[in-house]
């Protein structure tokens, strides 16, 4: 096995993962235009349906998937309608509120299934090639997050997605020409908060489900989606990568404790120096 | 008038005296109230709990047994969220508010460490069920005169890393690596097992701490792998080891894995782990170990249907049954008797018999107190050291 062969690959899987969960933390903030914090919380909700499923001899992440999809959805055009749509003029509120939402789920999720970590058997890789491993939930994340993101992509370029980029660009002319702006914003939030999900889902047998796991994908994303902008989706995808390589990289070459720093490091840059994100022509962002 | 002057003294002097009977009774003690501390939520939820369910357990029983000198125990609990400034005022409020005679906790050793203080200063026996650092029993045989109200039931880190070390040395390796999470205690461990094993020619081939916010586990899975230990040695006892577990054994190695426990001592957790490799976890005790130990595990089960992981629950079950014995060994509660009682006793427990240093750190390591460890098999675990035990 070549190690280092084995963690460029593990890094472009890495930053898959990261990408998964940015594609709807994008679309809420292009779309919507608040930072969701409770992005993560919508992960963590997946990762328990995978473990309900799971334990209930139910294993196919299909199914796992759609349940998720499903419940979060209603969830999140329920946060959207009642709760963001209101006060989304006022940032501070919005970003207290998403993230009370975020630790009163967390508390639910300890009251309902515990506070234990649970687990999922993750299954043999998918193969062997040279020595190296190609992990299972690697293929699932690089596939799950192309496949997101290209969705996405295909729909600002239909005539399905002229709404959203027109709400995006300007709300006022929306309005005018006689959308439900209103309507269409909760919809987005719950559109995103069910592709959060499904990467819960996606990824739970990889990792270990705990209430507060939600917490980490977020914070990763919030990364990807202030470096990458949210104007291009195969920016987002490019530079979740690039993290993803980043983090590993640094992790095996420096020690662990460099990933986060090196993560860090690159936004602090970035903003400085490209504040409307890689991918971004509007300077001056207001997010 | 005078007739008045005569009745009135009489007719308050009956008075009293009817009063007295009523007197008498506010002299039968009420409950023993004792102060749990633990993290109830936060990130540290998962060992804070089974903590907490396991000092009741333990509660339940005695009071099921006629509570303690006749006593009800009454337990008053608080949610410390794993974070220090609520530790230590929680302790407070238990101590000063809530009148509590003793403490059970904290769960992290910054945690403990902040409430140390608190019942130095209230001089309200301390019960330290997990909390390995040094910096607690250091206080102690520093400023006895303060701190001999603290007593740490759980292994101290060196304690620790020399019971790891006796079944690493068992196993007959020269190399291993070690992984652990960034977190004080972990560095502490790593370090006194390098001492131990260095005593015993077993050399460190890898060693690094991993971060909770980005664990970076591959390219620390493929690091390990790179060096080629005879054993891995993982001191993360979160969530966080499972993950890693699967990292490595998605990665094709096979060599044994020591967990320091916690995690990986949960059944339903080491259930979904691949076994391609013997997974080891190390336990203060663990069923079948003894009849105590399988009694417990029994009654523990029944109660929260699942099985104990052996460490933050039967460690803090350890330490209420230990201040409870204590107390009735003193006699009474009061908190200078029961020092001096937990101080030349032995109290026999679910892992042994414990008997406390002149730190008041619980004496590891010895024939009657020496921890387990098992080996996760298909189908359930099995104990595999010590050998006296294993089966």
């Amino acid at each position: 096995m070549n190690p280092f062969a084995q963690v460029l690959l593990d890094g472009i899987f890495t930053g898959s993962t990261y990408a998964l969960m940015a594609a709807g933390l994008a679309l809420i903030l292009g779309v919507v235009k608040v930072v969701n914090l409770s992005h993560g919380a919508f992960f963590s909700l997946g990762a328990y349906v995978a473990y309900i499923l799971s334990a209930n001899g139910v294993s196919h992440p299909a199914t796992a998937v759609v349940l998720s999809c499903i419940i979060a959805f209603a969830f999140g055009v329920f946060l959207g309608k009642s709760f963001i749509n209101p006060v989304r003029f006022h940032p501070f509120s919005v970003a207290v509120g998403t993230l009370g939402f975020a630790l009163l789920f967390e508390q639910a999720a300890q009251m309902l299934w515990g506070p234990h970590p649970a687990s999922i058997g993750a299954g043999a890789p998918w193969a062997t090639v040279s020595g190296i491993v190609v992990r299972r939930w690697g293929v699932v994340s690089v596939v799950a997050s192309a496949g997101i993101l290209a969705a996405l992509a295909l729909l600002l370029s239909s005539r399905w997605g002229l709404p959203l980029k027109l709400i995006a660009e300007d709300e006022e002319i929306a309005r005018s020409v006689g959308m439900d702006v209103e309507k269409i914003r909760y919809l987005t939030f719950g559109f995103a908060s069910a592709t959060a999900a499904a990467a819960g889902a996606l990824l739970a047998p990889a990792t270990s489900i705990t209430p507060t796991m939600g917490r980490v994908p977020l914070i990763l994303s919030l990364i990807v989606v202030i470096a990458s902008g949210m104007e291009n989706v195969l920016a987002i995808f490019l530079v979740a990568v690039g993290l993803g390589l980043l983090s590993n990289i640094s992790a095996y070459l420096l020690a662990p404790q460099w990933s986060y720093v090196s993560l860090l490091t690159v936004i602090c840059l970035l903003l400085l120096l490209r504040p409307e994100g890689l991918s971004g022509t509007v300077p001056g962002r207001d997010y | 008038m005078r007739r008045l002057v005569f009745f009135l003294p009489v007719a308050i002097l009956v008075l009293l005296l009817c009063s007295l009977p009523s007197w008498a009774g506010s002299e039968h003690p009420g409950p023993i109230r004792i102060g749990v501390l633990a993290p109830l939520s936060g990130p540290f939820a998962s060992g804070g709990s089974a903590f907490l369910q396991a000092v009741t357990l333990a509660a339940e029983q005695a009071n099921a047994a006629g509570g303690v000198l006749g006593r009800h125990v009454d337990l008053v609990v608080a949610d410390t969220q794993g974070r220090v400034d609520i530790a230590r005022s929680e302790a407070l409020r238990l101590t000063s508010r809530e009148k509590v005679f003793a403490l059970i906790g904290a769960y992290l050793s910054e945690e403990t460490v902040g409430v140390i203080e608190v019942a130095a200063a209230s001089r309200s026996v301390l019960i330290v069920p997990v909390a390995a650092t040094a910096e607690i029993t250091d206080l102690v045989r520093r400023k006895y005169e303060r701190y001999r109200y603290v007593f740490r039931v759980g292994y101290s880190i060196p304690q620790w890393a020399g019971m790891m070390a006796d079944f690493l040395g068992e196993l007959r390796i020269e190399r291993y690596a070690f992984v652990g999470a960034g977190i004080r205690w972990n560095r502490e461990l790593g370090k006194e097992l390098r001492k131990a094993l260095a005593r015993k020619g077993i050399v460190p081939v890898y060693e690094t701490f991993y971060s909770p916010r980005t664990p970076a586990f591959e390219p620390v899975a493929v690091a390990v792998m790179a060096r080629s230990p005879e054993i891995l040695v993982l001191g993360d006892p979160g969530g966080n080891a499972a993950e890693f577990v699967k990292r490595v054994r998605e990665g094709g190695a096979t060599f044994p894995i020591l967990s320091v426990g916690g995690a990986l001592g949960d059944a339903r957790v080491a259930a979904t782990l691949p076994l391609s490799g013997p997974l080891y976890v190390q336990a203060a005790a663990w069923k079948g170990a003894s009849a105590a130990a399988t009694r417990y595990a029994e009654a523990f089960e029944r109660r929260y249907g699942y099985s104990p992981v052996g460490y933050s629950d039967t460690l803090p079950f350890d330490a209420a049954t230990l201040l409870f014995s204590a107390i009735r060994a003193a006699g009474r509660a009061d908190s200078d008797s029961v020092v001096t009682a937990l101080e030349n006793g032995a109290f026999p427990a679910i892992a042994g018999i414990y008997r406390f240093d002149a730190s008041h750190q619980a004496i590891w390591g010895t024939p009657e107190l020496h921890g387990v460890v098992i080996r996760w098999e298909t189908g359930g675990a099995r104990i595999a050291y010590p050998d006296s035990q294993a089966r």
